[in-house]
């Protein structure tokens, strides 16, 4: 790691020296990391590889500003969640997208629409799928990013607050928020499992 | 007992393994909020599974290809001249300070050196310190004078006692004042140009007494040599050539320091 960070450094130092090549190496060694932050966030390869590319981009552009002494793989990967966050918050949710959840406001049951509905257990499994994205796009941007970065990179609350540019408590806010709404938004599911 | 709200459960569930967790110890011992923990694990757990697409080693060349075109390339950063006029200034700054202790130092080293020299060899008496030698040409005129006065002064003694009616005691005189005389002009000058008034003026007696002397023609009668030996006596010639010959000092050091040659 510390030997990547100096490879980093080098190539930063390379690159302001007018060697534009050099980038090519920060972007082949960070991009899969950056793919895979940018799809958890948005949920859909394309805009996944928007956002990798955006990221490195912009990336380029504020590689001035870089400080020597930080982590040019956190650094990239910041840019690249506030990228998805900017994607996901400046897009309407797609109602084509949408699996049919009309919910029962009596039983507070997920309606799964007819023509996805069967016996078949892998099909069912489709359908979980479906209805998790579609809870998660219920989520504002910032819940989704915040719940992302602590449920699936695993990342800490001082980590997610720096990748979104809030305060810690915020963040920390924005993950009981998103947790909440998933589980009220799975609950039907739940019952009828 | 008070019972854990969702939000202290979801702080539970994502600090699990973090270990001094009250949260788990109130778990352990009540059963309904165990139970809505396990709800919300059940839940939680259910979103761990979702895993992005798989991308191939040649992604990063990929985005690379499809990103190089667009970007600028950065022209190499100039240091300012402030930049350089500050580290330039700092690098004078440091060389004039190593400069200005070294000379501290040196002259430090110099001092003591200089005080165990003294303490070693202790100055002489005031008494016995020879005042420093004089210019080589001040040197010189002074040997010229002092030798000028000798002769003068044994010339005006031997005229002082000459008796009129030999010959053979005034024929000599009269050659040595022409020889003489030639001499006092030149330390005339020298007097002159020197400031130095009681000098001239009794070289310019002497220069008198001098030139009647060697103008003589002939035998010199007793009425001249009479003549010349009041003119001496009422000058007080003798004893203004004796003061100043007194006057002259160090003529021995002085000649010791004469360069090769001697008088001039």
């Amino acid at each position: 790691m510390v030997r990547m960070d100096q490879n980093d450094h080098a190539a930063i130092r390379a690159i302001l020296a007018g060697d534009k090549e050099a980038y090519g190496a920060l972007v082949r060694r960070h991009s899969p990391s950056l793919f895979r932050v940018a799809f958890r966030v948005t949920g859909n390869e394309a805009d996944a590889d928007d956002v990798v590319q955006e990221a490195f981009l912009r990336g380029y552009r504020k590689l001035q500003s870089f400080e020597s002494r930080s982590n040019f793989g956190t650094w990239i990967y910041r840019i690249a969640v506030r990228c998805a966050l900017d994607r996901i918050g400046g897009k309407k949710v797609d109602e084509s997208h949408r699996v049919a959840e009309a919910s029962d406001p009596e039983q507070e049951q997920v309606q799964v629409a007819d023509d996805a509905a069967g016996p078949d257990r892998l099909l069912l499994s489709g359908e979980i799928r479906a209805l998790h994205e579609a809870a998660m796009r219920s989520l504002t941007a910032t819940e989704r990013t915040a719940f992302v970065l602590r449920h699936m990179e695993e990342c800490s609350t001082g980590e997610i607050a720096g990748a979104l540019g809030i305060a810690p408590n915020a963040a920390k806010q924005a993950v009981f928020r998103a947790v909440r709404k998933l589980r009220l938004r799975l609950a039907p599911l739940r019952v009828n499992l | 007992m008070n019972h854990l709200n969702e939000e202290e459960l979801i702080e539970h569930y994502y600090s699990r393994g973090a270990g001094g967790d009250a949260a788990q110890e109130h778990l352990e011992q009540c059963a309904q909020c165990a139970e809505g923990f396990e709800t919300l694990e059940s839940d939680m757990d259910e979103f761990a599974s979702v895993e992005p697409p798989v991308r191939d080693s040649e992604y990063g060349e990929r985005v690379w290809q499809s990103i190089s075109s667009a970007l600028p390339v950065y022209e190499k950063r100039k240091r300012s001249w402030l930049y350089l006029d500050l580290w330039q200034g700092l690098a004078y700054a440091a060389a004039c300070a190593l400069l200005a202790g070294g000379a501290f130092f040196a002259g430090r080293l110099w001092e003591h050196k200089q005080a165990q020299v003294v303490a070693t060899n202790p100055p002489p008496p005031v008494q016995e310190r020879v005042a420093p030698p004089p210019p080589v040409q001040e040197r010189v005129v002074v040997v010229v004078l002092s030798d000028h006065l000798d002769r003068s002064e044994r010339l005006l003694v031997e005229l002082k006692h000459a008796d009129a009616d030999s010959v053979e005691t005034v024929s000599p005189l009269r050659d040595e004042a022409r020889g003489l005389l030639a001499a006092n002009r030149i330390c005339r000058k020298n007097a002159k140009r020197s400031d130095d008034p009681a000098l001239e003026t009794a070289l310019d007696h002497l220069d008198r007494v001098l030139a009647e002397l060697a103008g003589q023609r002939g035998r010199m009668d007793a009425a001249d040599l009479t003549r010349l030996q009041n003119e001496m006596s009422a000058d007080g010639l003798l004893f203004q050539v004796r003061v100043l010959r007194s006057r002259i000092p160090n003529r021995r050091a002085a000649q010791a320091a004469q360069p090769d040659g001697g008088e001039i």
